[in-house]
């Protein structure tokens, strides 16, 4: 082994001195020891290594980080309650998916809401439906699922709007249509039912149309409310009357 | 794996795993994101693995793959020819002293890959060549080859991010000349 074979292997020598007795660096530092030159190179790479080692192990971490690790997996791991509500809560979804794409795809009839939340929840409900595991974050606790969407930086205000806070949650989705972010949010009501929350914020003049005051509709069987609250347009959507739906729209 | 192992898994590595981020993703939200990312693939996945002993090497190798998938999506990888990179040389080093953690952070980012993953994993002190390549699943020699090659460019972006006045180039010693190393 010559020296710059010597100072090839040295340089993945760590600092500390951690490999001191691995065999395949008895040579080169054998080599160190013979040769003061070499020696002197080797101290200064040992020096430059121990400096970027410091300096790199003070890079300041956010604050937060840890926080949001353990409450981001905490809300994705399953609840161990697996229950007729869970099933009932996907196979509403399957159906509402199916309800929305027939009027997407086949436009039979004209849609009196817009695109986006027709078929987000086209999409985002009826991968749901295919796959559970297609929520984004699962938990019961809605203030869970409402502190990782905003850890994610997805549309969602701290407080639920209409108490909804105070059901039960099945989990919630983020995604992107047309570039614009939407959150998702599905809730269990007591008799075991299904209602779904979409979030996204305002970001055109047809957003801005939108009124405070809910518009409520049928669409088939299942009815669903829009409405606008400062920079957040939600839908809340149930697979029943608009009577029924009313009941959970101020 | 309970809540509280699952949490002691988190203080023992995510420091770490945030800051090998870092130097790969850049932006700090993003290095945020892959280090939440890998542990939530933990949660899913890694907690079928039987040796946790394997735990570390397991992180790091996912957060560097997550990292790769996400680039494949944004730019063609560039690939760095090892040959053309250049020469290691302690003769003229930077004034570690007179650099910030910031400086420091810069000029590595500033490193190519595939040479700024092997440095950032031998500079957190926690892995030894050998894990270095169970990591990035690449044989010993090339782990050398990039920390030799690495060090080099490390250095090179060191000594032009030294713009203070007062930060001249020192060297470390004597220049060690071609005869003595070849």
């Amino acid at each position: 082994m010559d020296n710059r074979e010597a100072k090839f292997v040295l340089n993945a020598y760590r600092p500390g001195g951690q490999d001191a007795n691995d065999p395949r660096f008895a040579e080169a530092l054998e080599q160190v020891r013979r040769d003061p030159i070499f020696q002197q190179w080797f101290d200064n790479s040992v020096a430059f290594d121990t400096a970027m080692t410091e300096k790199l192990c003070a890079t300041p971490v956010p604050s937060d980080l840890r926080e949001s690790i353990l409450t981001g997996v905490k809300v994705a791991r399953p609840p161990k309650w697996k229950n007729r509500w869970r099933k009932m809560t996907i196979a509403a979804a399957a159906v509402l998916g199916a309800t929305l794409g027939v009027l997407i795809w086949h436009n039979t009839r004209p849609t009196p809401v817009a695109g986006w939340q027709l078929q987000a929840l086209d999409a985002i409900l009826s991968s749901i439906a295919r796959n559970e595991s297609h929520f984004d974050a699962i938990s019961s606790n809605p203030v869970d699922l409402v502190k990782w969407l905003r850890a994610n930086h997805a549309p969602v205000e701290e407080k639920l709007p209409n108490g909804l806070d105070k059901l039960p949650t099945i989990g919630c989705k983020t995604f992107f249509w047309r570039g614009k972010p939407v959150s998702l949010i599905c809730f269990t009501l007591p008799e075991g039912r299904a209602i779904h929350l979409v979030m996204t914020n305002v970001s055109t003049e047809s957003d801005r149309a939108i009124k405070h005051d809910a518009k409520v509709i049928q669409q088939g069987q299942w009815a669903t409310a829009t409405w606008r609250e400062g920079n957040m347009i939600y839908m809340l959507a149930l697979e029943g009357s608009r009577d029924e739906l009313q009941h959970y729209v101020l | 794996m309970s809540e509280s192992d699952f949490e002691q898994l988190v203080d023992r590595y995510y420091v770490a795993l945030y800051r090998f981020a870092l130097t790969l993703a850049k932006l700090e939200a993003d290095a945020a994101d892959l280090t939440q990312q890998t542990f939530f693939l933990w949660a899913s996945k890694g907690e079928q693995l039987r040796d946790s002993s394997k735990a570390k090497s397991w992180l790091f190798t996912t957060l560097y793959r997550e990292f790769l998938n996400r680039r494949r999506h944004e730019v063609r990888f560039p690939k760095v020819e090892l040959d053309d990179a250049p020469e290691d040389d302690m003769a003229i080093a930077p004034n570690m002293n007179a650099l910030d953690g910031a400086s420091i952070m810069k000029a590595l980012r500033e490193v190519e890959e595939p040479f700024r993953a092997t440095l950032t994993l031998f500079y957190l002190d926690q892995f030894s060549y050998q894990e270095i390549a169970a990591v990035l699943e690449v044989p010993i020699g090339t782990v050398m080859s990039r920390l030799s090659r690495g060090k080099a460019q490390l250095r090179q972006r060191l000594l032009l991010s030294e713009e203070a006045p007062g930060n001249k180039v020192v060297s470390f010693g004597s220049k060690i000349s071609g005869g003595s190393l070849g």
